[in-house]
């Protein structure tokens, strides 16, 4: 068995572990970084991609809103190039509330972010598909933010400063003698081989599993999931961020990201965060959410549908709607909760604040090891980033353009090159095609894979040079996992085009058949 | 406007009904909203291939496949009537041709390296069959991204064949003087209409290829001048040459396409692509008119004696589930069996698993006229064809282009027996 030796180890590759292991490195901290499953994968990977401006807390949990808003102005410094700068605008739509508006602004102004009242002429010229029936409109710094590459650029900085990033290592158990916590005891998912990892100290940033990493320490973090569903549509129906200007509601929420908008989302206490299902009135009542903030959603193309887990934690657990449980976040030092030394669970709060929250884990962390140094992850930009400098729709294709007549498309709806597809496969050193997809975007657009995964797979074949076989279960793996967050959601133009993908796949190249053969994906 | 038939729908079903319509003397009108889904698919007339096992003798396998499946649009045509129409497409493709029989499926290659049963094919894939094993060589070309011959070569040599032979199969990538990273199949197949292309192509290939090897390419060879392109290249390289297909746009398919199209042209017919069927009149239980509808124009009545609905299934978007979960066909607007009951699952989580929906669409009396949610027949002088046809699954069974091919051939045969 392999042993690591640290001084932290971080448990969760999501954004706050990410943040943990990027901030504890930068302090010069040796650190090693776990996660059951790919970086991001949880309910980091599984959000509506707004970057708050804290507006939807204003009303309801004004401590979440400052935090959103000093977060909002950290990121767009130091993650520029992950985020698009739609702006925002909370809109009063004919089944809200008239006096909320009036608490909205007053609790904008409370929580300092910045808020201004437009004529609904003017926010109508500039969103046309809105709802012409909306009585006021407010513009806010919302924007959208894509949560893989934030992750990815954190684990490359955190490297950089010395931190190991092991994704497909799940804890098995934690290893606590004289009332600490001394390290854990992974296993290597993709490697088969159990890793003894010694750390003097351990975070566990799992989010909504933080309760269970807790429990093999002996300890208690109560965390409520809270599932939310999103639905994703083919088009950029608005090009700014919109809310409804209620209390926070079912699909209160359109963000347009990349070239997709994402209605948003639900809150839903559930029992497992990893079982549960998305239920067909669920994506009605999101559809109907839809309609009232732009009349004709129900006719533009859902592309697919997805759930999240929030790690909502509440101390007093018991029958609370997760609604209502704030989106602030916590942090639970064992050693004064149980007794446990050397371990702290930091969960709840939001994708905007994870840096903050990487902060305070860190500042406690410092304070029971008993050094000083200060954090640094406020001011250094994240590698590729430059203050101002944000991703915009167009990007793809200015980057596209030189090199048309050199490089092939090999997915056309998100615009991925072949060098970029090959160069993320080497850099990935993964053959689960699934991982390309989150580090480039394969196969997220319209088709969702219909055309590039047979591309893929022969490139892959290729790249990695792997056998057949192993390339066949890439290529049958990826297949069902684009069907699945797309066929809870077929009808209309998404439904045609699954048909030609399925016509693609069975009539065409007759996948089912493939050696190897397709035996079920979990 | 006026014809003695209107038939909807431009892909083989409906071209299949228009040609024989037209020879036989009627005035046909053929609306098409698009070119047709023949662009799409690879051109074999794929029978019948899994039921669910492997199918090595259709005609053999025809019978019971239907008996247990009384709602299979097969149950509506007699084996008879799928001979006859694969006999009746040879005749219609000079210079291109169809080979096979009902009797044996060939087993041709995909483009991911499956042996895929069909029963007739053309002529230029045939040397491709892999039921008595052999060598292969599969060409690549660098900038035909549609195309992995290594991933083939692999996947083939593993394949499991039920003569129990194995396959001998490797790719060869070749640089080819393309200009651009990123060729169609389309621009491939115009550049291999050039002598002086395929003189390069043979001259690097040659050298690198063993004795007793055949040698599969893209199925890109020539679109106008496919026989002569191929021919030549088998001349070049001195044994048989053959193409395999792979993703759409399907240049094997555009030819079949064409064939067709100028068959119909050439037969007198009247061909409306472009064109939208957007709604139809009906009186007592009889279609007066389809009414077309183009670009900015005005909808337009096309008066007729008999309508044949060769529109497609869901991938046609010809039948339509909205978002509220109902079902439209929508032209006739007629009745749509085998959707799922309200609360009932229409597709499920696993991608392989039977998918509830999957054998939606119209159901048809023996005739193939659509029958209404009563199960009466909805018009009496309204014919169906293709995919729009209930009760089979065509990609899973690998039956769609036979279902197209007969079941237009059969409602063209109905509606003339009924005209004379």
């Amino acid at each position: 068995m392999a042993t690591l030796h640290t001084d932290v180890l971080v448990i969760g590759g999501g954004s706050t572990g990410v943040g943990v292991a990027r901030d504890a490195a930068m302090r010069g901290f040796s650190t090693v970084l776990v996660d059951r499953g790919d970086l991001a994968t949880g309910t980091t990977g599984r959000f509506h991609g707004l970057l708050h401006s804290g507006g939807r807390y204003v009303v309801k949990d004004p401590k979440a809103a400052e935090e959103c808003i000093h977060e909002n102005v950290i990121l767009r410094r130091i993650a520029a190039d992950c985020i698009e700068d739609t702006g925002g605008l909370f809109v009063s739509t004919p089944i809200d509330t008239p006096e909320y508006a009036d608490r909205f602004v007053e609790g904008c102004r409370a929580a300092g972010i910045p808020v201004e009242e437009i004529p609904v002429a003017e926010a109508l010229r500039r969103e046309p598909r809105m709802n012409p029936l909306i009585s006021r409109a407010f513009t806010v710094p919302d924007a959208s933010v894509d949560s893989w590459k934030t992750v990815w650029a954190c684990a490359r900085s955190a490297q950089a400063y010395g931190s190991r990033i092991l994704p497909y290592h799940e804890v098995l158990d934690l290893t606590v003698e004289g009332g600490a916590v001394r390290g854990a005891l992974v296993k290597d998912r993709r490697g088969g081989e159990d890793v003894r990892i010694d750390a003097d100290f351990v975070v566990n940033a799992s989010g909504a599993w933080a309760g269970r990493i807790a429990a093999m320490a002996g300890c208690d973090a109560t965390v409520l999931p809270g599932k939310g569903i999103m639905i994703a549509m083919n088009h950029r129906l608005v090009n700014t961020v919109v809310n409804r200007c209620e209390m926070p509601a079912d699909g209160d929420i359109i963000v347009p990201i990349r070239t997709v908008s994402v209605i948003g989302t639900t809150d839903q206490k559930v029992a497992d965060p990893d079982d549960w299902q998305i239920a067909r009135d669920e994506v009605q009542k999101m559809m109907d959410a839809g309609e009232n903030l732009v009349p004709g959603f129900r006719r533009a193309r859902a592309l697919r549908v997805w759930g999240g887990v929030r790690p909502l934690f509440q101390d007093k657990a018991e029958g609370a709607d997760t609604r209502d449980v704030t989106r602030a976040h916590t942090l639970l030092n064992h050693r004064q909760r149980d007794g446990v030394e050397r371990f702290l669970t930091i969960t709840g709060g939001k994708f905007c604040t994870f840096r903050l929250m990487a902060e305070d884990t860190v500042d406690a962390l410092c304070a029971e090891v008993g050094v000083e140094h200060a954090c640094r992850t406020a001011d250094e930009p994240l590698p590729d980033s430059e203050p101002g400098r944000y991703y915009w729709l167009g990007s793809r294709v200015e980057r596209r353009e030189p090199t048309l007549h050199e490089d092939q498309l090999i997915c056309e709806c998100e615009l991925v090159s072949r060098r970029r597809l090959e160069a993320a496969m080497l850099r990935r050193e993964t053959v689960d095609l699934d991982d390309i997809r989150r580090t480039i975007r394969l196969g997220m657009g319209p088709c969702q894979g219909g055309f590039c995964i047979y591309r893929a797979t022969g490139i892959l074949h290729q790249v990695e040079k792997i056998p057949g076989e192993a390339a066949n279960r890439s290529l049958l793996d990826f297949v069902q996992e684009r069907w699945k967050g797309v066929q809870p959601i077929l009808y209309g133009d998404q439904l045609r085009q699954a048909r030609l993908d399925d016509w693609i796949f069975q009539g065409i190249l007759d996948v089912a058949h493939l050696p190897g053969g397709w035996v079920g994906a979990a | 406007m006026s014809a003695d038939a209107v038939v909807v729908g431009a892909g083989l079903a409906g071209l299949t009904a228009g040609v024989r319509l037209a020879e036989a003397g009627l005035r046909t009108t053929l609306v098409g909203k698009g070119p047709g889904a023949m662009h799409l698919a690879p051109a074999t007339i794929d029978v019948l291939g899994y039921a669910p096992d492997l199918v090595e003798r259709p005609a053999a396998a025809l019978p019971s496949f239907v008996a247990e499946r009384p709602d299979h649009p097969y149950a509506r045509l007699s084996a008879d009537t799928v001979a006859a129409s694969a006999e009746w497409l040879s005749a219609h493709m000079p210079p291109l041709a169809y080979v096979g029989t009902l009797e044996e499926n060939y087993l041709l290659p995909t483009a991911v390296g499956v042996p895929k049963p069909s029963a007739f094919v053309p002529e230029a894939m045939a040397a491709g069959d892999l039921r008595s094993g052999s060598r292969f060589a599969f060409a690549g070309l660098r900038a035909l991204k549609d195309f992995y011959p290594a991933l083939l070569a692999d996947n083939l040599s593993q394949a499991k064949l039920p003569t129990g032979v194995t396959v001998d199969a490797r790719a060869v990538h070749l640089s080819d003087p393309g200009t651009e990273a990123d060729v169609s199949p389309l621009g491939y197949a115009r550049m291999f209409e050039d002598r002086e292309f395929r003189s390069v192509v043979a001259a690097e290939l040659l050298p690198r290829l063993e004795p007793g090897e055949s040698v599969g390419f893209p199925s890109v060879l020539g679109l106008h001048e496919h026989r002569t392109t191929w021919l030549d290249l088998q001349d070049r390289l001195g044994r048989p040459v053959f193409e395999v297909p792979t993703l759409p746009p399907s240049v094997a398919g555009i030819r079949l396409f064409h064939a067709l199209r100028d068959a119909f042209l050439a037969a007198g017919g009247r061909l409306l692509i472009g064109s939208t069927a957007a709604g139809a009149e009906t009186k007592d239980g009889v279609v007066t008119h389809v009414v077309i509808q183009t670009a900015a124009a005005r909808p337009t009545p096309i008066e007729a004696r008999w309508f044949v609905l060769a529109t497609g299934g869901f991938a046609e978007g010809a039948i339509f589930l909205d978002s509220y979960g109902e079902v439209h066909e929508s032209v006739f607007g007629l009745a749509v069996s085998g959707v799922p009951a309200a609360g009932e699952p229409r597709f499920v989580p696993r991608y392989f698993d039977d998918q509830p929906m999957g054998r939606a669409g119209i159901a048809v009396d023996e005739r193939l006229r659509p029958l209404d949610a009563d199960g009466n027949v909805a018009f009496r002088n309204l014919f169906t064809a293709g995919a729009a046809l209930g009760g089979a699954e065509p990609w899973r069974e690998l039956s769609g282009n036979g279902l197209a091919l007969a079941s237009g051939f059969a409602v063209a045969s109905a509606i003339v027996e009924w005209a004379s």
